[in-house]
């Protein structure tokens, strides 16, 4: 989608809600000025006047057009600027960009989501879309993990989604104290992904984290008999452009913006260093 | 084929300042340089060698306005299409790795197109070599054959001149009284010159023994790590220059600029060699080493360009041999790339 036929154009956007996750992630809740839809895992390119731009891959549901949710980690000089912004400021976007997840390959099959940290921000929208599809998957299970209960991002959410029908979840935090009320599991992500309900030679896994979570995550899918071409990854680059010119993104023989940010891994083995 | 006489030349290139920025070389302090045309008059150099400047230059402009941002109003109206005059068949290959970057997909580039829709391109023949040009090593030849709107190549008192497009032809017929048509005897001298610059392109290879682009073919970048990679970046400064006079780099970067509500977008040429250019938000950077960033500029021509679009994104123009500080060598890094490549 895009502004007078340029892709560097933005679409002025109002904000319509700040909500505050934990102490460092905010969801922004969007509404761009003109029709606006994106397919679950694209990302766009969200700008704040005189602060300049950042790449966030949407958190809501894509069925919900018009609208959309970004949940923003506070890491740097943009993101900190984004975590100032309130309701009924003007913000700027661009996109949606990216190939985003391949939905229709999942149809039919086994899936495990498995999500870590501000990872559950595009994974809860993969999520969105699987529960609007139930019928087409022949199993779906959610792992998640976090550092702490208090940096769960979307805890209460991902806890209610122990209550649904058809779906095994499991989630987990390295470390928790006495006081944070946590009876899930404490461990490393990788202790949740053994007794997975579903048979690793056919199934698929989707895996979205920080860099060192997917690495020991795909490591262990991979032990448990899972196929390279059936993992995917969210490959986090220094995007600019987002349409496959500045240069910023390149991995091998792809750009993350366009035929990303999600990779299976077998397209990206045989790199250098693609967990950095 | 045409002939046009000097004089009758000047007389083409100011009428057709009326439609176009018309840009030519000229020379400072021994090297050409594109300047503006009719300013400084006719002590313009249209052959010899390439100018300094990249023929990028005109199309992917090192910075420009490319949107606008929070209501400083849209970009300025399109600038007069250039002319551009005295390209050699080097700068006319890098257009090709221009083109695929900025033109196929699913999104064009709208500022690239536009001035690669309308200027006018005038190339021309090289007379010399630079003891840095190396272009049939890269499978080019120092005179244009193909991509250009009109190509020159110098006689004693004028030029050669060939058609190459429709938008030529259009203006060779509409100043069909400054040509005449070329004679047998011209047409053999451009041959010859064609052939002796060939030939001290020839002796620059042997000299500097620079490999033939299928000499590394296939080479694997895994397979060259710091052994290789450091001997060369440990002197790079990181001044980015090596980017900055390459007719095929192509990076950028968009940042926002002015305050408050008033910014506009814009666009700059980037570097690779720069440690922050593939740094992430979070901090992680995949190539933190110099090393590895000097890697991911040869990668990127020489593996990335060769898989995706099947030609190596060098021209062998030499002229990030001239501008590095450093005194890294293209050729001899290529030397020892095909030495170890198999
Ligand atoms: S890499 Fe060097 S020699 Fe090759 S095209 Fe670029 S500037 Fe010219
Ligand atoms: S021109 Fe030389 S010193 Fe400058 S960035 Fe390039 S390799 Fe490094
Ligand atoms: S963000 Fe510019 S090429 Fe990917």
């Amino acid at each position: 989608m895009l502004t007078d036929g340029n892709p560097y154009a933005i679409r002025k956007t109002t904000v319509l809600r700040v909500i505050t996750e934990t102490p460092t992630i905010k969801t922004l809740r969007l509404k761009p000025s003109l029709p606006f839809s994106f397919k679950t895992g694209q990302f766009i390119e969200l700008s704040v006047p005189g602060v300049g731009e950042a790449p966030f891959t949407p958190s809501s549901d894509p069925a919900f057009s018009d609208e959309l949710e970004v949940t923003i980690m506070r890491v740097g000089r943009v993101t900190e600027q984004i975590h100032k912004v309130k309701k009924n400021d003007t913000v700027g976007i661009r996109g949606p960009f990216g190939a985003g997840y391949p939905v229709d390959v999942f149809k039919g099959q086994e899936v495990v989501v498995v999500g870590g940290g501000c990872g559950f921000a595009p994974v809860r929208s993969l999520m969105y879309t699987f529960f609007g599809m139930s019928r087409d998957l022949k199993k779906l299970a959610f792992r998640g993990g976090c550092k702490t209960p208090r940096d769960f991002l979307f805890k209460k959410e991902l806890l209610g989604w122990k209550k649904r029908p058809g779906l095994d979840v499991r989630l987990t935090v390295d470390k928790a104290a006495k006081t944070d009320g946590w009876h899930e599991n404490v461990g490393l992500v990788t202790t949740i992904l053994d007794r997975l309900p579903v048979n690793p030679k056919n199934a698929f896994a989707v895996v979205c984290g920080p860099p060192i979570m997917m690495k020991f995550a795909t490591q262990t899918l991979l032990k448990e008999g899972f196929r390279e071409d059936h993992v995917y990854l969210s490959m986090e680059k220094n995007m600019s452009c987002g349409i496959g010119k500045c240069g910023h993104c390149r991995l091998g023989t792809y750009y993350a913006c366009k035929d990303g940010p999600v990779f299976r891994f077998d397209q990206l083995n045989g790199l250098e260093r693609i967990w950095e | 084929m045409f002939f046009i006489a000097e004089e009758k030349l000047h007389i083409l290139l100011t009428r057709l300042t009326d439609d176009y920025q018309v840009c030519v070389p000229r020379k400072k302090n021994g090297k050409l340089h594109q300047t503006r045309f009719p300013d400084g008059g006719g002590d313009y150099t249209l052959d010899e060698v390439r100018s300094c400047e990249p023929a990028k230059i005109f199309f992917f402009r090192a910075r420009e306005k490319v949107a606008d941002g929070f209501g400083a109003g849209p970009p300025p109206p399109p600038p007069k299409p250039a002319c551009i005059t005295g390209v050699k068949a080097c700068d006319l290959k890098s257009l090709e790795v221009q083109d695929y970057v900025f033109l196929t997909d699913e999104y064009t580039d709208p500022f690239y197109k536009r001035a690669r829709d309308s200027n006018l391109i005038i190339s021309a023949d090289c007379t010399q070599a630079l003891d840095t040009c190396f272009c049939m090593a890269l499978g080019v030849n120092p005179f244009p054959e193909k991509d250009f709107d009109i190509n020159l190549s110098k006689m004693e008192d004028g030029y050669v001149v060939e058609t190459g497009s429709a938008k030529g032809e259009r203006v060779v017929k509409d100043n069909e009284h400054l040509f005449s048509p070329a004679d047998p005897s011209q047409v053999k001298t451009r041959e010859e010159t064609r052939k002796r610059v060939q030939s001290q392109v020839r002796i620059n290879i042997n000299e500097y023994r620079i490999p033939q682009e299928g000499d590394w073919k296939g080479w694997k970048p895994i397979k060259f790590a710091y052994a290789f990679w450091n001997q060369d970046a440990k002197n790079c400064v990181e001044c980015g220059a090596c980017n900055t006079v390459c007719p095929t780099c192509h990076c950028f970067l968009l940042f926002d600029q002015g305050a408050g509500k008033k910014t506009s977008r814009m666009r700059v040429w980037d570097s690779c060699l720069i440690k922050d250019f593939a740094r992430v938000a979070g901090g992680a950077n995949p190539r933190p080493e110099l090393w590895m960033r000097l890697r991911n500029r040869f990668e990127k021509k020489f593996d990335f360009f060769p898989k995706v679009l099947g030609i190596n994104a060098c021209t062998g123009c030499g002229r990030c041999i001239a501008a590095c500080p450093a005194k890294i060598d293209i050729r001899s890094v290529l030397g020892r790339l095909a030495a170890n490549a198999h």
